[in-house]
C-alpha cells in the first residue's frame, strides 16, 4: 500500500491522499449511513490529467477502487471496502456553455443545481433534478442514471447526456455517444449511464439544456387520505395529461417539513398532499390546470391552491425536495426503499406498505414521484435498539417483496449499491445476471471498478477468473 | 449486512461539554445538503472539512472510536470557521453551533488552544487590559503607523490592515436626534472592540435609534459578550461574561438590548442555552436574552425613517452571525434601503463567510485568506464602492483584504451609512 500511496502522492500531492483511520472516517459512508465501509485509502485528484493518472496507475497495479462524487446516494453505491476510493468532487469545472445549441461540457464534480443556475441566465436548465440536486454531482448522476420529480415529463439522466468521456479501468480513455445526437453503432452511451461506477469513470459529460418553459403553474392538492390522493394520481395519469411533476407527500413526512427551516406551507393536518406541476406553452395551461383542480377534487381534495408566484412556487419545492433531509427529526437513524409499481396499483401498494408498517410497528414515511409510481417509504428508527433494528429490517423486505409482487421493479433511481443487491435474485433471472455480468466484462474484466456492487457475486460464473480481484471483493 | 443494524455503545465521554450536547449529533441523516453551504469545504475540498464530515469526527468521539486525542478530528474541528452557514442549509436542524462548542470545549481539555488564541481570550475577559489592548489600536491608528504598514507581508501586515480598516469611510457631522420614546427604552452593548475601534458606529447606533423613536440608555457594568470564548471551547469563561451581562442588562431596566455586532447579538440571544445548566441563571438569562436585538431589525421595525440622499454603490455583505445564527435577512437590507440615493449592487456569494470568524483569521490564517480570497473578487465583481456589512470581525477582515489588494472599496456598518444620511438632512 505504501508503494502505491506514493505513486499516488506523486500525482496529486501528498496532502491529497488520506490513509490515516480519522480522515478516513468522514468517507465510510454516503447519503445512507446504515452501511459503512472503510477505504483503504481515498485520492482527490484536482484535474482530468491527474485523474487519468491516477486511473492508469490503479489499472497497472491491478488495484481495485470505487468512484465517489458528493456521497449522497442513497444505496450505497459508493461505499469503498477496503479498495481505493477515487473522490471526483475536485473536478468542478463548467468547461463550456453553448447557448445556441443547448448543451455544456462538465466535469464529473460539478454539482447538479449549479449547472442550472449558470445556465438560467440563457433561458435554460438542466433537467433531470434529484432531490439532492444541490448536492450531488453530476458524475454521479451518470453512474446511477439519476431521476427526480421532473423526470415524469423530461426523462431521466440518460435523456440528458449526448456523449461522455470515460477512463475504462484499464485506463483507455474513450469517447461515448456524440455532441451531435445520434451515433452509429451499438448504444455504448446507454449502458453506461446507470452503470454504478462499474463500467469506468467519467471525465467529462457533454449534456443537453433545456429551454425554460414559457409557462409554469405548481398546484397543492390537500387530502384527507392517502387513498384519495392516489386515486387522483390515477386520474390525471389516465386523462392524458403530461404533468411536469405530481409528487406525493403523506402526513408524517409533511409534519417533518413543516417543523423545518424549509416549512413550505403544507396543510399540517393533511393525510396527504399531492404537488403538481404543468407546464408549457401558455396557449391551453389554463384549461389543464382547470382539469387537474377537477381531477383532485372528484377524488376528494379538501383544497387546491395554485403558487402565486414564483417565490412560493419555490418554497413549494424546496419542502418536497429537503424531505428526506427533515426527517432526521423524528428519529435518530433512518432508511429509504426505493421501488417502482405500476401506477394503477399505487393504492393496493401503499396500503400493504402501510399494514406491513403497522404489523411490524415501525414509522414509514412516504414521500414520492407518484407520477412514475415511484414511491420512497423512509423508515425512521433508532439503531441503538436491536429489537427495533430488526423489525425495520423485515418490514423493509417485506415492503419490497410487496412491491415486486405487485409488478414493479426494486430501484427507480437509487440504483443497486449495496443495499439492493439481496433483491436482485428475485427480480432477475439467472440467464439475465449472467447477460449483466458478460457486458460488464467488456468494460471491466477484472472487475476492478466498484467491486461487489450491483450484482451478487454469485451470479458471474466467469468471476472465478480473477483471482486476484476476487480475493479483495471478498476481503 | 442489513444496513439497519448497529451496536450499541455508551457514550464514551461522559460529563464533556460534547456529551452534553450531544444528542444533536443525532438528527444529522448525512444527506449532505450542507456541503455546497460550507466555505471550508468549498475551499479546502475535504469532506473533513465539511459539517458533515465534522458531524461523522464528534460521533466517532462519542462512539469512542476515535479518541479526543486524535490529531485529524482536532485539525479539521480546528478548521471550522464556525459560521454556521449549516444550519440554514439543514433539513434536520443539527445545531451543529452547539455541537462545535462542545466538541471545541472538550478537546481543549486534551490539548489546549494555540497561545495566541489563549492570549486574545485572556485579554477580552479582563477589563484593563483590553482597555490598553484598544487604546493602543487607536493610538496606532492616529500615529498612522497601521497606514504604514498594512501592506507589509505577513500577519503583522495583515494586523495593521485590519486596524486601518476600522476607519470609517463616510464623513458626518454630529446631529441632535430628538426622540419621543414611542417606541421604548433600548440599552446598548457597547462591546469590546466596538467601543474600542469602531466608536463612532455606536455613536450612530445610539443616533439613529433615537432618530427612530426609540429612547436610549446606558448599561454599566457590561462585559465582553463571551462568544470568542464560548467559540474557542472555553465555555466557563463565556458563562463568567454572560452572568455579568445578564446582570448588567437587568440593573439597566430597559425594555430591550441593541446590539450592533452580530457575533456579540448572536452570543447574547444564546444565553439561556449558555447558561442551561445553571439553575440561578438560566431563568434570568432566557429572559434578558428575549430582550436582544441586532440594531437592524429595531431600525427596520420602526421603518427606518428615510434620510438625505447619499449616492454610493454599496453591496451588502451578511454577517454570518447575523444571517445564519439569528436568521436575520431582510432587516439589514431595510436599513440600506432607507438611504435615498444609495445604489444596492448585487453580491454573489453574500451568504458565504468571509473567513474573519472571531479570533479564526489570526489562528487559521491560511484558510482564512483564501476563503477571503473568493469573497474579494466577488466583491470586486459586483462594482460596488462600499461593502456593507454589521460585525467588526466582517468590517476589518473583509477591509484588511481590501487594502491589501489595492482595492479603492471600503467597508462600512450599515448603520454608519443610515446615519451618515440622516446627517445630511440635519445640515443647515
Amino acid at each position: 500500500m505504501s508503494a502505491l500511496r506514493s505513486r499516488l502522492a506523486a500525482i496529486v500531492g501528498d496532502d491529497r491522499i488520506l490513509t490515516r483511520t480519522g480522515e478516513l472516517r468522514s468517507y465510510e459512508a454516503d447519503g445512507l449511513p446504515g452501511y459503512q465501509k472503510r477505504p483503504s485509502l481515498a485520492v482527490f485528484p484536482g484535474t482530468r490529467d491527474e485523474t487519468v493518472a491516477v486511473v492508469r496507475v490503479l489499472a497497472d497495479t491491478g488495484t481495485p477502487y470505487v468512484a465517489r462524487g458528493a456521497g449522497t446516494g442513497l444505496s450505497g453505491g459508493a461505499l469503498a471496502d477496503d479498495v481505493v476510493l477515487l473522490g471526483l468532487h475536485r473536478l468542478k469545472r463548467i468547461i463550456s456553455i453553448d447557448r445556441d445549441n443547448a448543451r455544456a461540457v462538465v466535469e464529473p464534480g460539478v454539482v447538479n443545481s449549479r449547472l442550472t443556475a449558470e445556465t438560467r441566465r440563457f433561458g435554460l436548465h438542466y433537467a433531470p433534478d434529484p432531490s439532492s440536486q444541490t448536492a450531488c454531482t453530476i458524475g454521479g448522476n451518470v453512474a446511477e442514471n439519476a431521476g427526480g420529480p421532473h423526470c415524469l415529463k423530461y426523462g431521466v439522466t440518460l435523456n440528458h447526456v449526448l456523449a461522455l468521456t470515460v477512463i475504462l479501468p484499464d485506463g483507455t480513455v474513450v469517447t461515448l455517444g456524440s455532441p451531435n445526437g445520434e451515433q452509429e453503432g451499438y448504444d455504448l452511451l446507454g449502458a453506461f449511464i446507470g452503470s454504478e461506477g462499474c463500467f469506468g469513470v467519467v471525465l467529462d459529460a457533454t449534456v443537453r439544456l433545456t429551454r425554460d418553459p414559457a409557462a409554469i403553474r405548481t398546484l397543492l392538492a390537500d387530502f384527507s387520505s392517502v387513498d384519495a390522493a392516489a386515486q387522483a394520481v390515477s386520474a390525471i395519469i389516465a386523462s392524458g395529461i403530461v404533468a411536469a411533476a405530481l409528487e406525493m407527500m403523506d402526513a408524517n413526512t409533511i409534519q417533518a417539513v413543516e417543523a423545518s427551516i424549509y416549512a413550505a406551507g403544507y396543510p399540517t393536518d393533511a393525510a396527504a398532499i399531492l404537488l403538481i406541476e404543468l407546464d408549457g406553452p401558455a396557449a391551453g395551461l389554463e384549461d389543464d390546470v382547470a382539469r387537474v383542480i377537477q381531477f383532485c377534487r372528484s377524488a376528494g381534495a379538501r383544497d387546491v391552491r395554485v403558487a402565486s408566484d414564483p417565490a412560493d412556487r419555490a418554497r413549494l419545492w424546496q419542502g418536497r425536495k429537503k424531505a428526506f433531509g427533515a426527517m432526521g427529526r423524528i428519529s435518530p437513524h433512518l432508511v429509504v426503499q426505493d421501488a417502482v409499481v405500476p401506477r394503477t396499483k399505487l393504492p393496493a401498494v401503499l396500503a400493504t406498505i402501510q399494514r406491513i408498517a403497522t404489523e411490524h410497528r415501525v414509522n414509514v414515511c412516504n414521500v414520492f414521484h407518484a407520477g412514475d409510481g415511484n414511491l420512497h417509504p423512509n423508515i425512521g428508527y433508532n439503531a441503538d435498539d436491536p429489537d427495533e433494528a430488526a423489525r425495520v429490517h423485515v418490514a423493509m423486505t417485506e415492503m419490497m417483496q410487496a412491491c415486486i409482487d405487485a409488478g414493479g421493479s426494486i430501484t427507480g433511481e437509487h440504483g443497486i449499491g449495496l443495499d439492493k443487491l439481496q433483491y436482485m435474485d428475485r427480480l432477475f433471472t439467472a440467464p439475465t445476471l449472467e447477460a449483466m455480468c458478460a457486458l460488464r466484462a467488456v468494460f471491466d474484466p477484472d472487475r476492478r471498478s466498484n467491486p461487489g456492487k450491483v450484482i451478487p457475486i454469485h451470479s458471474c460464473s466467469e468471476w472465478r477468473a480473477a483471482p486476484s480481484v476476487r480475493a479483495a471483493a471478498v476481503r | 449486512m442489513s444496513g439497519v443494524t448497529r451496536a450499541a455503545a455508551a457514550c464514551a465521554l461522559p460529563g464533556t461539554p460534547l456529551a452534553a450536547v450531544s444528542a444533536g449529533i443525532d438528527a444529522c441523516v448525512h444527506c449532505g445538503f450542507c456541503l455546497q453551504a460550507c466555505p471550508t469545504y468549498l475551499t479546502l475540498e475535504d469532506e473533513n472539512d465539511s459539517p458533515r464530515g465534522r458531524i461523522v469526527l464528534m460521533r466517532a468521539l462519542v462512539e469512542g472510536t476515535l479518541p479526543p486525542t486524535d490529531a485529524d478530528v482536532r485539525t479539521h474541528i480546528d478548521r471550522c470557521l464556525g459560521c454556521r452557514a449549516c444550519e440554514t442549509a439543514c433539513p434536520s436542524g443539527v445545531p451543529y453551533g452547539q455541537l462545535l462548542e462542545g466538541t471545541r470545549a472538550t478537546l481543549a481539555r486534551v490539548s489546549p488552544n494555540p497561545w495566541i488564541a489563549r492570549f486574545i481570550l485572556f485579554v477580552f475577559a479582563r477589563r484593563p487590559l483590553l482597555w490598553l489592548a484598544m487604546m493602543g489600536g487607536r493610538v496606532t491608528r492616529a500615529l498612522r503607523v497601521s497606514a504604514l504598514l498594512s501592506r507589509i507581508p505577513g500577519r503583522v501586515g495583515f494586523a495593521m490592515a485590519m486596524l486601518e480598516a476600522t476607519r470609517s469611510p463616510v464623513q458626518r457631522a454630529d446631529y441632535i436626534a430628538s426622540s419621543d420614546g414611542t417606541r421604548g427604552s433600548v440599552a446598548l452593548l457597547t462591546g469590546c472592540v466596538m467601543e474600542g475601534l469602531f466608536a463612532d458606529t455606536n455613536r450612530a447606533t445610539a443616533r439613529t435609534l433615537e432618530a427612530n423613536g426609540y429612547r436610549t440608555q446606558p448599561a454599566p457594568g457590561q462585559r465582553c459578550c463571551g462568544a470568542l470564548h464560548a467559540h474557542a471551547g472555553d465555555l466557563d469563561t463565556a458563562r463568567v461574561l454572560a452572568r455579568a451581562n445578564v446582570a448588567a442588562f437587568e440593573r439597566a431596566g430597559a425594555e430591550l438590548v441593541a446590539v450592533n455586532a452580530s457575533g456579540c447579538g448572536a452570543m447574547m440571544k444564546e444565553y439561556g442555552e449558555l447558561l442551561a445548566d445553571d439553575p440561578e441563571w438560566h431563568e434570568r438569562a432566557k429572559q434578558v436574552a428575549s430582550r436582544v436585538r441586532d440594531v437592524t431589525e429595531l431600525l427596520a421595525a420602526a421603518g427606518p425613517q428615510p434620510g438625505a440622499p447619499l449616492p454610493l454603490a454599496v453591496a451588502y455583505d451578511a454577517p454570518c452571525h447575523l444571517l445564519h445564527a439569528q436568521r436575520l435577512s431582510e432587516p439589514p437590507l431595510r436599513v440600506l434601503g432607507a438611504v435615498t440615493g444609495l445604489e444596492l449592487l448585487p453580491l454573489e456569494g453574500s451568504e458565504h463567510c468571509c473567513g474573519s470568524a472571531g479570533i479564526y483569521n489570526l489562528i487559521e490564517p491560511e484558510t482564512s485568506a483564501r476563503v477571503l480570497d473568493v469573497k474579494l473578487e466577488n466583491i470586486a465583481r459586483s462594482g460596488a464602492s462600499i461593502v456593507a456589512t454589521g460585525n467588526p470581525g466582517c468590517l476589518m477582515q473583509i477591509g484588511a483584504g481590501l487594502l491589501r489588494t489595492g482595492s479603492r472599496a471600503r467597508v462600512a456598518h450599515p448603520v454608519d451609512l443610515l446615519d451618515a444620511s440622516y446627517s445630511r438632512a440635519a445640515l443647515p
